[in-house]
Protein backbone atom coordinates (compact mmCIF):
# COMPACT_ATOMS: atom_id res chain seq x y z
CA UNK A 1 0.00 0.00 0.00
CA UNK A 2 1.34 3.18 -1.33
CA UNK A 3 0.03 6.74 0.55
CA UNK A 4 -0.41 9.84 -0.35
CA UNK A 5 1.95 11.11 1.94
CA UNK A 6 4.53 8.97 0.70
CA UNK A 7 3.93 10.14 -2.89
CA UNK A 8 4.10 13.58 -1.91
CA UNK A 9 8.05 12.56 -0.28
CA UNK A 10 9.03 10.79 -3.23
CA UNK A 11 7.97 13.66 -5.13
CA UNK A 12 10.14 16.10 -3.55
CA UNK A 13 12.79 14.00 -3.87
CA UNK A 14 12.12 13.45 -7.76
CA UNK A 15 12.14 17.40 -8.27
CA UNK A 16 7.85 16.71 -9.45
CA UNK A 17 5.09 18.41 -8.69
CA UNK A 18 1.96 16.33 -8.02
CA UNK A 19 -1.08 18.26 -8.55
CA UNK A 20 -4.38 17.79 -6.20
CA UNK A 21 -6.07 16.52 -9.34
CA UNK A 22 -3.50 13.85 -9.89
CA UNK A 23 -2.78 12.44 -6.63
CA UNK A 24 -5.68 10.39 -5.94
CA UNK A 25 -5.38 8.32 -9.78
CA UNK A 26 -1.35 8.42 -8.60
CA UNK A 27 -1.90 7.07 -4.94
CA UNK A 28 -4.14 4.35 -6.44
CA UNK A 29 -1.64 3.22 -9.81
CA UNK A 30 0.94 2.96 -7.73
CA UNK A 31 -0.26 0.96 -5.13
CA UNK A 32 -1.80 -1.71 -7.83
CA UNK A 33 1.86 -1.50 -9.70
CA UNK A 34 3.85 -2.35 -6.14
CA UNK A 35 1.81 -4.84 -5.07
CA UNK A 36 2.61 -6.60 -7.92
CA UNK A 37 6.02 -6.04 -7.58
CA UNK A 38 5.38 -7.12 -4.18
CA UNK A 39 5.19 -10.52 -5.63
CA UNK A 40 9.11 -10.77 -6.27
CA UNK A 41 9.18 -11.30 -2.40
CA UNK A 42 7.44 -14.82 -2.42
CA UNK A 43 10.59 -15.74 -4.58
CA UNK A 44 13.44 -17.42 -2.12
CA UNK A 45 16.73 -15.28 -2.09
CA UNK A 46 19.63 -17.17 -4.09
CA UNK A 47 23.21 -17.00 -3.31
CA UNK A 48 24.94 -15.02 -5.97
CA UNK A 49 24.09 -11.28 -6.16
CA UNK A 50 23.46 -10.09 -9.85
CA UNK A 51 26.54 -8.27 -10.79
CA UNK A 52 27.12 -7.79 -14.90
CA UNK A 53 25.19 -9.54 -17.91
CA UNK A 54 27.66 -10.95 -20.30
CA UNK A 55 30.85 -11.16 -17.77
CA UNK A 56 31.37 -7.46 -18.65
CA UNK A 57 34.34 -6.06 -17.57
CA UNK A 58 35.78 -2.59 -17.58
CA UNK A 59 37.63 -1.36 -20.62
CA UNK A 60 40.51 1.55 -19.27
CA UNK A 61 41.94 3.71 -21.88
CA UNK A 62 45.00 6.34 -21.25
CA UNK A 63 43.91 9.29 -19.86
CA UNK A 64 44.49 11.35 -22.86
CA UNK A 65 43.90 15.08 -23.69
CA UNK A 66 41.47 14.97 -27.02
CA UNK A 67 39.19 17.27 -28.29
CA UNK A 68 35.70 17.52 -26.25
CA UNK A 69 32.26 19.19 -27.82
CA UNK A 70 32.34 22.65 -29.02
CA UNK A 71 31.23 25.01 -26.39
CA UNK A 72 29.42 28.01 -28.33
CA UNK A 73 27.38 24.59 -29.88
CA UNK A 74 26.67 22.95 -26.56
CA UNK A 75 25.50 26.43 -25.59
CA UNK A 76 22.23 26.57 -28.61
CA UNK A 77 20.26 24.13 -26.68
CA UNK A 78 20.15 26.38 -23.69
CA UNK A 79 17.14 28.60 -22.97
CA UNK A 80 19.62 31.37 -21.49
CA UNK A 81 23.12 31.32 -21.16
CA UNK A 82 25.73 34.21 -21.47
CA UNK A 83 29.86 34.33 -21.59
CA UNK A 84 29.95 30.81 -22.43
CA UNK A 85 28.26 29.90 -19.40
CA UNK A 86 24.58 28.61 -18.57
CA UNK A 87 22.66 30.78 -16.95
CA UNK A 88 20.00 30.27 -13.73
CA UNK A 89 18.67 32.65 -11.46
CA UNK A 90 20.85 33.97 -8.31
CA UNK A 91 21.45 30.68 -6.34
CA UNK A 92 22.96 32.55 -3.30
CA UNK A 93 21.43 36.12 -2.23
CA UNK B 1 9.52 -17.74 -49.69
CA UNK B 2 11.72 -14.97 -47.86
CA UNK B 3 12.41 -11.71 -50.11
CA UNK B 4 14.74 -9.16 -49.02
CA UNK B 5 13.87 -5.48 -49.93
CA UNK B 6 16.85 -3.98 -49.36
CA UNK B 7 18.22 -6.77 -51.60
CA UNK B 8 15.93 -5.61 -54.37
CA UNK B 9 16.26 -2.37 -53.92
CA UNK B 10 19.96 -2.20 -53.79
CA UNK B 11 20.04 -4.58 -57.11
CA UNK B 12 17.07 -2.02 -58.79
CA UNK B 13 20.03 0.76 -57.62
CA UNK B 14 22.75 -0.54 -59.18
CA UNK B 15 21.36 -2.17 -62.43
CA UNK B 16 20.20 1.50 -63.14
CA UNK B 17 16.53 0.38 -63.06
CA UNK B 18 15.69 3.75 -61.30
CA UNK B 19 18.04 5.94 -59.69
CA UNK B 20 18.34 7.05 -55.83
CA UNK B 21 16.57 10.58 -56.38
CA UNK B 22 13.40 8.63 -57.81
CA UNK B 23 13.26 5.85 -55.29
CA UNK B 24 13.65 8.87 -52.62
CA UNK B 25 11.00 11.26 -53.88
CA UNK B 26 9.15 8.14 -54.28
CA UNK B 27 9.20 7.42 -50.54
CA UNK B 28 9.03 11.20 -49.85
CA UNK B 29 5.47 11.16 -51.53
CA UNK B 30 4.62 7.96 -50.23
CA UNK B 31 5.27 9.91 -46.39
CA UNK B 32 3.60 13.07 -47.96
CA UNK B 33 0.12 10.74 -48.44
CA UNK B 34 0.18 7.91 -46.35
CA UNK B 35 1.30 9.64 -43.05
CA UNK B 36 -1.53 11.53 -41.84
CA UNK B 37 -3.05 8.13 -41.54
CA UNK B 38 -0.46 6.59 -40.05
CA UNK B 39 1.30 9.45 -37.84
CA UNK B 40 4.44 7.09 -38.04
CA UNK B 41 7.03 10.75 -38.80
CA UNK B 42 7.24 13.12 -36.06
CA UNK B 43 10.08 15.12 -38.18
CA UNK B 44 10.69 14.38 -42.23
CA UNK B 45 13.81 15.19 -43.85
CA UNK B 46 13.43 15.73 -47.00
CA UNK B 47 16.33 17.67 -48.10
CA UNK B 48 18.61 15.59 -45.98
CA UNK B 49 17.33 12.46 -47.44
CA UNK B 50 17.64 14.21 -51.06
CA UNK B 51 21.33 15.41 -50.48
CA UNK B 52 22.60 11.89 -49.68
CA UNK B 53 20.50 10.15 -53.01
CA UNK B 54 22.20 12.84 -54.66
CA UNK B 55 25.61 11.43 -53.63
CA UNK B 56 24.49 8.06 -54.39
CA UNK B 57 23.80 8.75 -57.57
CA UNK B 58 27.21 10.74 -58.75
CA UNK B 59 28.70 7.08 -57.44
CA UNK B 60 26.52 4.91 -59.57
CA UNK B 61 26.96 7.10 -62.73
CA UNK B 62 30.86 7.34 -62.06
CA UNK B 63 30.27 3.77 -62.61
CA UNK B 64 31.55 2.83 -58.78
CA UNK B 65 30.60 0.25 -56.73
CA UNK B 66 27.81 0.91 -53.78
CA UNK B 67 27.17 -0.74 -50.70
CA UNK B 68 24.09 -2.19 -49.83
CA UNK B 69 22.68 0.14 -47.77
CA UNK B 70 23.62 2.67 -49.72
CA UNK B 71 21.20 5.16 -50.94
CA UNK B 72 18.35 3.12 -49.07
CA UNK B 73 15.61 4.94 -47.58
CA UNK B 74 14.84 4.11 -43.85
CA UNK B 75 14.17 5.81 -40.73
CA UNK B 76 15.59 6.37 -37.17
CA UNK B 77 13.42 6.29 -34.16
CA UNK B 78 13.74 9.66 -32.21
CA UNK B 79 15.57 8.64 -29.29
CA UNK B 80 18.45 8.10 -31.25
CA UNK B 81 20.85 11.33 -32.03
CA UNK B 82 20.90 12.95 -35.38
CA UNK B 83 23.59 16.31 -35.52
CA UNK B 84 21.03 18.99 -36.47
CA UNK B 85 17.82 17.28 -36.71
CA UNK B 86 15.66 17.53 -33.84
CA UNK B 87 15.38 14.45 -31.70
CA UNK B 88 12.50 15.08 -29.28
CA UNK B 89 11.81 11.27 -27.61
CA UNK B 90 8.70 11.92 -28.34
CA UNK B 91 8.18 14.12 -25.31
CA UNK B 92 7.83 17.70 -24.24
CA UNK B 93 10.34 18.30 -22.79
CA UNK B 94 13.03 17.82 -25.92
CA UNK B 95 9.90 19.19 -28.43
CA UNK B 96 12.44 21.66 -29.24
CA UNK B 97 16.17 19.57 -28.61
CA UNK B 98 18.26 19.68 -31.81
CA UNK B 99 21.62 17.32 -31.47
CA UNK B 100 24.79 18.30 -32.18
CA UNK B 101 26.25 15.02 -32.54
CA UNK B 102 25.57 11.73 -33.97
CA UNK B 103 24.65 8.54 -32.38
CA UNK B 104 26.96 5.73 -33.46
CA UNK B 105 24.69 3.77 -35.47
CA UNK B 106 23.90 6.94 -37.22
CA UNK B 107 27.31 7.99 -38.31
CA UNK B 108 28.01 4.37 -39.09
CA UNK B 109 24.91 4.08 -41.35
CA UNK B 110 25.27 8.10 -42.65
CA UNK B 111 29.05 6.86 -44.13
CA UNK B 112 27.45 4.39 -45.91
CA UNK B 113 24.97 7.16 -47.59
CA UNK B 114 21.97 5.50 -45.83
CA UNK B 115 18.60 7.77 -46.94
CA UNK B 116 17.19 9.41 -43.65
CA UNK B 117 13.48 10.08 -44.62
CA UNK B 118 12.61 11.43 -41.18
CA UNK B 119 12.64 10.49 -37.73
CA UNK B 120 10.03 8.54 -35.85
CA UNK B 121 7.17 8.37 -33.17
CA UNK B 122 7.71 6.50 -30.00
CA UNK B 123 6.00 6.43 -26.50
CA UNK B 124 7.55 9.38 -24.49
CA UNK B 125 11.37 8.39 -23.94
CA UNK B 126 9.87 4.88 -24.49
CA UNK B 127 8.20 4.72 -22.24
CA UNK B 128 4.91 2.39 -23.19
CA UNK B 129 3.36 -0.62 -25.09
CA UNK B 130 1.22 1.03 -27.44
CA UNK B 131 2.93 4.34 -28.36
CA UNK B 132 0.08 6.20 -27.14
CA UNK B 133 2.64 7.73 -24.73
CA UNK B 134 3.78 10.17 -27.08
CA UNK B 135 3.34 14.06 -26.92
CA UNK B 136 2.76 14.02 -30.78
CA UNK B 137 -0.32 11.29 -30.48
CA UNK B 138 0.44 7.37 -31.11
CA UNK B 139 1.25 5.64 -34.17
CA UNK B 140 -1.17 3.11 -36.38
CA UNK B 141 -1.18 0.13 -37.24
CA UNK B 142 -0.68 0.01 -40.78
CA UNK B 143 -2.91 -3.74 -41.13
CA UNK B 144 -5.47 -1.43 -39.35
CA UNK B 145 -5.23 1.92 -38.48
CA UNK B 146 -8.61 1.68 -36.09
CA UNK B 147 -5.28 -0.58 -33.83
CA UNK B 148 -2.24 0.68 -32.68
CA UNK B 149 1.20 0.37 -34.02
CA UNK B 150 2.39 -1.00 -30.59
CA UNK B 151 5.75 0.82 -28.49
CA UNK B 152 7.49 1.97 -27.50
CA UNK B 153 9.36 1.81 -31.22
CA UNK B 154 5.88 2.00 -32.98
CA UNK B 155 6.96 4.74 -35.54
CA UNK B 156 9.14 2.50 -37.23
CA UNK B 157 7.01 -0.88 -36.86
CA UNK B 158 4.43 1.60 -39.21
CA UNK B 159 6.68 3.30 -41.36
CA UNK B 160 8.35 -0.15 -42.27
CA UNK B 161 4.98 -2.26 -41.87
CA UNK B 162 3.55 0.87 -43.99
CA UNK B 163 6.40 0.65 -46.40
CA UNK B 164 6.97 4.74 -45.86
CA UNK B 165 10.30 3.41 -45.22
CA UNK B 166 12.36 0.66 -46.52
CA UNK B 167 14.22 -0.07 -42.73
CA UNK B 168 14.41 1.67 -39.69
CA UNK B 169 16.14 1.33 -36.17
CA UNK B 170 14.39 1.13 -32.93
CA UNK B 171 15.20 0.70 -29.36
CA UNK B 172 14.21 -2.32 -27.08
CA UNK B 173 14.42 -1.79 -23.44
CA UNK B 174 11.67 -4.45 -22.88
CA UNK B 175 10.26 -5.32 -26.10
CA UNK B 176 10.14 -1.95 -27.95
CA UNK B 177 11.04 -3.32 -30.77
CA UNK B 178 9.80 -7.00 -30.82
CA UNK B 179 6.27 -6.28 -29.64
CA UNK B 180 5.76 -3.52 -32.39
CA UNK B 181 7.53 -5.59 -34.63
CA UNK B 182 4.73 -8.44 -34.24
CA UNK B 183 2.35 -6.22 -33.83
CA UNK B 184 2.93 -4.46 -37.45
CA UNK B 185 3.98 -8.14 -39.43
CA UNK B 186 7.52 -7.32 -39.80
CA UNK B 187 10.75 -8.61 -38.45
CA UNK B 188 12.09 -6.89 -35.43
CA UNK B 189 15.02 -7.63 -33.51
CA UNK B 190 16.46 -6.88 -29.61
CA UNK B 191 20.56 -8.03 -30.07
CA UNK B 192 22.53 -9.22 -27.61
CA UNK B 193 23.26 -6.42 -24.64
CA UNK B 194 26.72 -4.52 -25.68
CA UNK B 195 26.38 -6.19 -29.41
CA UNK B 196 25.38 -2.39 -30.64
CA UNK B 197 26.69 0.92 -29.19
CA UNK B 198 24.15 3.43 -27.86
CA UNK B 199 26.02 6.09 -27.54
CA UNK B 200 23.65 9.01 -28.79
CA UNK B 201 20.70 6.81 -27.72
CA UNK B 202 18.55 9.05 -25.29
CA UNK B 203 18.62 6.84 -22.08
CA UNK B 204 16.04 4.96 -20.58
CA UNK B 205 17.06 2.19 -18.74
CA UNK B 206 21.10 1.76 -19.36
CA UNK B 207 20.99 -1.55 -17.68
CA UNK B 208 18.96 -3.11 -20.42
CA UNK B 209 18.56 -0.68 -23.42
CA UNK B 210 19.66 -1.80 -26.84
CA UNK B 211 19.49 -0.41 -30.06
CA UNK B 212 18.26 -2.51 -33.33
CA UNK B 213 17.04 -3.25 -36.51
CA UNK B 214 13.24 -3.15 -38.00
CA UNK B 215 12.64 -4.55 -41.22
CA UNK B 216 10.37 -6.18 -43.77
CA UNK B 217 12.62 -9.44 -43.91
CA UNK B 218 14.83 -11.48 -41.53
CA UNK B 219 17.64 -11.47 -44.38
CA UNK B 220 17.25 -7.22 -43.97
CA UNK B 221 17.43 -7.97 -40.09
CA UNK B 222 20.43 -9.67 -40.45
CA UNK B 223 22.18 -6.87 -43.16
CA UNK B 224 21.29 -4.13 -41.03
CA UNK B 225 22.78 -5.91 -38.18
CA UNK B 226 25.85 -6.89 -39.86
CA UNK B 227 26.42 -3.19 -40.46
CA UNK B 228 25.30 -1.16 -37.22
CA UNK B 229 27.15 -4.00 -34.61
CA UNK B 230 30.13 -2.58 -34.83
CA UNK B 231 32.99 -2.33 -31.19
CA UNK B 232 32.46 2.08 -30.22
CA UNK B 233 34.86 2.98 -27.70
CA UNK B 234 32.35 6.03 -26.90
CA UNK B 235 29.82 3.36 -25.28
CA UNK B 236 31.30 1.64 -22.42
CA UNK B 237 29.31 -0.97 -22.64
CA UNK B 238 30.34 -2.08 -26.39
CA UNK B 239 31.94 -4.98 -27.76
CA UNK B 240 30.96 -4.97 -31.43
CA UNK B 241 29.81 -8.60 -33.10
CA UNK B 242 31.03 -11.46 -31.51
CA UNK B 243 32.15 -14.20 -34.72
CA UNK B 244 31.80 -14.19 -38.44
CA UNK B 245 28.82 -12.21 -40.22
CA UNK B 246 25.43 -13.46 -39.75
CA UNK B 247 24.20 -13.50 -43.26
CA UNK B 248 26.93 -15.14 -44.07
CA UNK B 249 25.12 -18.34 -42.21
CA UNK B 250 21.76 -17.07 -42.92
CA UNK B 251 20.79 -20.11 -44.88
CA UNK B 252 22.39 -23.01 -43.02
CA UNK B 253 20.11 -25.77 -43.15
CA UNK B 254 18.98 -26.25 -39.47
CA UNK B 255 18.44 -29.95 -39.34
CA UNK B 256 19.53 -30.97 -35.86
CA UNK B 257 19.18 -27.48 -34.63
CA UNK B 258 17.40 -27.77 -30.50
CA UNK B 259 14.73 -25.43 -30.61
CA UNK B 260 13.60 -25.01 -26.95
CA UNK B 261 10.74 -24.73 -25.55
CA UNK B 262 9.28 -23.50 -22.00
CA UNK B 263 5.48 -23.97 -20.68
CA UNK B 264 5.87 -20.76 -18.96
CA UNK B 265 5.97 -19.28 -21.75
CA UNK B 266 2.58 -19.82 -22.81
CA UNK B 267 1.15 -19.37 -19.52
CA UNK B 268 -1.93 -16.98 -20.02
CA UNK B 269 -1.39 -16.22 -23.82
CA UNK B 270 -4.61 -15.81 -26.00
CA UNK B 271 -5.40 -19.07 -27.99
CA UNK B 272 -5.23 -17.73 -31.56
CA UNK B 273 -1.26 -16.74 -30.49
CA UNK B 274 -0.96 -19.57 -28.79
CA UNK B 275 -1.98 -21.66 -32.38
CA UNK B 276 0.24 -20.05 -34.72
CA UNK B 277 3.02 -20.29 -32.58
CA UNK B 278 2.32 -24.47 -32.19
CA UNK B 279 1.88 -24.07 -35.67
CA UNK B 280 5.62 -22.58 -36.44
CA UNK B 281 6.71 -25.32 -34.11
CA UNK B 282 5.57 -27.83 -36.78
CA UNK B 283 7.01 -26.17 -39.27
CA UNK B 284 10.71 -26.41 -37.56
CA UNK B 285 9.81 -30.22 -36.97
CA UNK B 286 9.84 -30.64 -40.38
CA UNK B 287 12.50 -28.37 -41.23
CA UNK B 288 14.40 -31.32 -39.17
CA UNK B 289 15.05 -29.39 -36.11
CA UNK B 290 14.44 -31.01 -32.95
CA UNK B 291 12.27 -29.42 -30.31
CA UNK B 292 13.29 -29.65 -26.22
CA UNK B 293 11.57 -29.00 -23.84
CA UNK B 294 12.95 -27.53 -20.34
CA UNK B 295 11.57 -25.40 -17.05
CA UNK B 296 12.12 -21.68 -16.48
CA UNK B 297 10.44 -21.42 -13.13
CA UNK B 298 11.38 -17.59 -12.10
CA UNK B 299 9.81 -16.58 -15.67
CA UNK B 300 7.45 -15.16 -13.88
CA UNK B 301 9.07 -13.12 -11.79
CA UNK B 302 10.75 -11.36 -14.87
CA UNK B 303 8.04 -8.59 -15.17
CA UNK B 304 7.77 -7.26 -11.60
CA UNK B 305 11.75 -7.20 -11.72
CA UNK B 306 11.91 -5.66 -14.93
CA UNK B 307 9.84 -2.81 -13.71
CA UNK B 308 11.58 -2.50 -10.72
CA UNK B 309 14.72 -2.02 -12.56
CA UNK B 310 13.26 -0.20 -15.64
CA UNK B 311 11.80 2.19 -13.76
CA UNK B 312 14.96 2.65 -10.58
CA UNK B 313 17.41 3.25 -13.79
CA UNK B 314 14.94 5.96 -15.27
CA UNK B 315 14.36 8.10 -12.48
CA UNK B 316 17.91 8.00 -12.20
CA UNK B 317 18.47 8.67 -15.97
CA UNK B 318 15.90 10.94 -16.01
CA UNK B 319 17.27 13.68 -13.50
CA UNK B 320 19.43 15.25 -15.93
CA UNK B 321 16.10 17.31 -17.29
CA UNK B 322 16.19 20.53 -15.80
CA UNK B 323 15.42 23.11 -18.59
CA UNK B 324 18.71 24.51 -17.49
CA UNK B 325 21.25 22.85 -20.52
CA UNK B 326 18.83 21.72 -22.96
CA UNK B 327 15.07 21.09 -23.78
CA UNK B 328 11.62 22.78 -22.47
CA UNK B 329 12.23 25.29 -19.64
CA UNK B 330 9.27 26.64 -17.58
CA UNK B 331 8.39 30.31 -17.32
CA UNK B 332 7.52 32.40 -13.70
CA UNK B 333 9.30 30.63 -11.05
CA UNK B 334 10.78 31.52 -7.83
CA UNK B 335 13.97 29.99 -7.77
CA UNK B 336 16.65 27.47 -9.85
CA UNK B 337 14.95 24.77 -7.95
CA UNK B 338 11.11 26.01 -8.18
CA UNK B 339 12.36 26.35 -11.92
CA UNK B 340 13.74 22.59 -12.14
CA UNK B 341 10.36 21.42 -10.71
CA UNK B 342 7.92 23.19 -12.69
CA UNK B 343 10.13 22.24 -15.99
CA UNK B 344 9.86 18.64 -15.00
CA UNK B 345 6.26 18.71 -13.57
CA UNK B 346 5.00 20.57 -17.33
CA UNK B 347 7.32 18.77 -19.36
CA UNK B 348 7.39 14.94 -18.86
CA UNK B 349 3.90 13.06 -19.21
CA UNK B 350 1.59 10.95 -17.00
CA UNK B 351 3.76 8.00 -17.61
CA UNK B 352 6.98 9.23 -17.52
CA UNK B 353 5.68 10.87 -13.91
CA UNK B 354 4.41 7.37 -12.73
CA UNK B 355 7.65 5.75 -13.92
CA UNK B 356 10.24 8.64 -12.33
CA UNK B 357 8.14 8.26 -9.11
CA UNK B 358 8.28 4.45 -8.76
CA UNK B 359 11.77 4.49 -9.62
CA UNK B 360 12.58 6.57 -6.72
CA UNK B 361 10.19 4.55 -4.26
CA UNK B 362 11.92 1.61 -4.93
CA UNK B 363 15.33 3.02 -4.29
CA UNK B 364 14.33 5.12 -1.54
CA UNK B 365 15.78 3.43 2.18
CA UNK B 366 12.88 1.59 3.37
CA UNK B 367 12.37 -0.09 0.44
CA UNK B 368 15.64 -0.58 -1.44
CA UNK B 369 16.39 -4.15 0.03
CA UNK B 370 12.57 -5.00 -0.65
CA UNK B 371 12.78 -3.84 -4.36
CA UNK B 372 15.56 -2.91 -5.94
CA UNK B 373 17.87 -5.32 -4.49
CA UNK B 374 15.28 -8.36 -4.01
CA UNK B 375 14.80 -7.87 -8.06
CA UNK B 376 18.94 -7.32 -8.99
CA UNK B 377 18.97 -10.59 -7.09
CA UNK B 378 16.34 -12.26 -8.91
CA UNK B 379 17.90 -10.82 -12.30
CA UNK B 380 20.87 -13.04 -11.39
CA UNK B 381 18.71 -15.89 -10.95
CA UNK B 382 16.74 -15.56 -14.10
CA UNK B 383 20.01 -15.08 -16.17
CA UNK B 384 21.28 -18.05 -14.19
CA UNK B 385 18.19 -20.33 -15.46
CA UNK B 386 18.68 -19.19 -19.12
CA UNK B 387 22.39 -19.73 -19.12
CA UNK B 388 21.03 -23.47 -17.80
CA UNK B 389 18.78 -23.70 -20.85
CA UNK B 390 21.22 -22.94 -23.39
CA UNK B 391 23.72 -25.26 -22.51
CA UNK B 392 20.69 -27.73 -23.80
CA UNK B 393 19.30 -26.16 -26.65
CA UNK B 394 20.56 -23.45 -29.71
CA UNK B 395 17.35 -21.07 -29.57
CA UNK B 396 14.40 -20.81 -27.72
CA UNK B 397 10.90 -20.10 -29.42
CA UNK B 398 8.35 -18.33 -27.59
CA UNK B 399 5.50 -15.40 -28.93
CA UNK B 400 6.48 -12.08 -29.40
CA UNK B 401 3.41 -10.60 -27.31
CA UNK B 402 0.32 -12.47 -25.25
CA UNK B 403 -2.10 -11.17 -27.87
CA UNK B 404 -2.53 -8.94 -31.52
CA UNK B 405 -2.48 -5.02 -31.71
CA UNK B 406 -5.21 -3.45 -29.07
CA UNK B 407 -7.62 -1.04 -30.47
CA UNK B 408 -6.57 3.10 -30.12
CA UNK B 409 -7.51 3.88 -26.72
CA UNK B 410 -7.15 0.75 -25.55
CA UNK B 411 -4.04 0.09 -23.86
CA UNK B 412 -4.53 2.75 -20.98
CA UNK B 413 -7.08 1.83 -18.58
CA UNK B 414 -5.22 -0.73 -16.37
CA UNK B 415 -2.21 0.05 -15.19
CA UNK B 416 -0.43 -3.33 -14.08
CA UNK B 417 -2.74 -5.31 -17.34
CA UNK B 418 -1.25 -2.75 -19.87
CA UNK B 419 2.18 -3.84 -18.32
CA UNK B 420 1.38 -7.58 -18.20
CA UNK B 421 1.40 -7.12 -22.64
CA UNK B 422 5.39 -6.98 -22.01
CA UNK B 423 5.66 -10.19 -20.14
CA UNK B 424 7.11 -12.48 -22.80
CA UNK B 425 9.70 -9.94 -24.07
CA UNK B 426 11.29 -8.46 -20.81
CA UNK B 427 13.76 -11.87 -19.70
CA UNK B 428 15.95 -10.77 -22.77
CA UNK B 429 16.41 -7.75 -21.88
CA UNK B 430 16.80 -8.74 -18.05
CA UNK B 431 19.34 -11.37 -19.32
CA UNK B 432 20.78 -9.05 -22.11
CA UNK B 433 20.21 -11.79 -24.52
CA UNK B 434 19.51 -11.09 -28.12
CA UNK B 435 15.77 -12.06 -29.33
CA UNK B 436 14.41 -12.00 -33.06
CA UNK B 437 10.64 -11.19 -33.67
CA UNK B 438 8.98 -12.97 -36.98
CA UNK B 439 5.93 -12.98 -37.95
CA UNK B 440 3.82 -16.32 -38.02
CA UNK B 441 0.39 -15.77 -38.84
CA UNK B 442 -2.93 -13.38 -38.41
CA UNK B 443 -5.83 -13.19 -36.34
CA UNK B 444 -9.36 -13.01 -37.28
CA UNK B 445 -9.23 -9.77 -37.94
CA UNK B 446 -6.52 -9.96 -40.31
CA UNK B 447 -3.83 -8.52 -37.36
CA UNK B 448 -0.87 -9.82 -37.38
CA UNK B 449 0.73 -12.81 -34.66
CA UNK B 450 4.64 -12.63 -34.24
CA UNK B 451 6.82 -15.06 -32.78
CA UNK B 452 10.22 -14.84 -31.02
CA UNK B 453 13.20 -16.71 -31.75
CA UNK B 454 16.01 -16.21 -28.88
CA UNK B 455 19.15 -16.55 -28.31
CA UNK B 456 22.55 -17.06 -26.09
CA UNK B 457 24.82 -14.14 -25.80
CA UNK B 458 26.30 -13.23 -29.20
CA UNK B 459 24.46 -15.70 -31.19
CA UNK B 460 22.15 -13.40 -33.44
CA UNK B 461 23.96 -15.48 -36.46
CA UNK B 462 22.01 -18.11 -34.72
CA UNK B 463 18.59 -16.83 -34.28
CA UNK B 464 18.54 -15.32 -37.93
CA UNK B 465 19.49 -18.51 -39.48
CA UNK B 466 16.33 -20.23 -37.38
CA UNK B 467 14.15 -16.74 -38.46
CA UNK B 468 15.16 -17.59 -42.23
CA UNK B 469 14.25 -21.04 -42.78
CA UNK B 470 10.99 -20.82 -40.82
CA UNK B 471 10.46 -17.40 -43.01
CA UNK B 472 11.44 -19.23 -46.37
CA UNK B 473 9.42 -21.97 -45.27
CA UNK B 474 6.02 -20.63 -44.26
CA UNK B 475 6.49 -16.98 -45.15
CA UNK B 476 3.74 -15.38 -43.17
CA UNK B 477 4.75 -11.71 -44.08
CA UNK B 478 1.69 -9.32 -45.99
CA UNK B 479 2.22 -6.11 -47.44
CA UNK B 480 0.08 -3.91 -45.82
CA UNK B 481 -1.54 -1.24 -48.13
CA UNK B 482 0.12 1.57 -47.54
CA UNK B 483 3.10 3.56 -48.71
CA UNK B 484 5.43 2.49 -51.69
CA UNK B 485 4.67 -0.61 -53.97
CA UNK B 486 7.76 -2.12 -55.33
Amino acid sequence: MVTKEEIMKIAILSKLSVGDDEIDQLTEDMSEIISFADTINNAADVESDFDNINNLSNVLRDDEVVPSLDREKILRNAKDSDEGCFMVKNIMK
Amino acid sequence: MSESKIAKLHQGLADKEFSCKELTEKYIDAIEKDNEALNAYVTVTPETALVAAEKVDKKIAAGEKIGLLEGIPMTLKDNISTDGIRTTCCSKILEDYTPIYDATVWDILKKQNAVLLGKTNMDEFAMGSSCENSYFGGAKNPHNTGHVAGGSSGGVASAVGGNIAAYGLGSDTGGSIRQPASFCGIVGMKPTYGAVSRYGLIAYASSLDQIGPITTSVEDCAMVFDAIAQYDKMDSTSQGRKGAAACNTLKNDIKGMKIGIAKEYFEGIRDDVRKSVEQAIDVYRSLGAEIVEFDLPSLKYALPVYYIIACAEASSNLGRYDGIRYGYKAENYKDVNDMIKKTRSTGFGAEVKKRILLGTYVLSSGYYDAYYKKAQNLRGKIVQEFRNVFSGCDVVLAPTVPMTAFENGHAVSDPVETYQTDICTVPVNICGLPAVSVPCGFDDKGLPIGMQLIGNSFAEAKILNAAWQYENAANQFRAADFGVKL
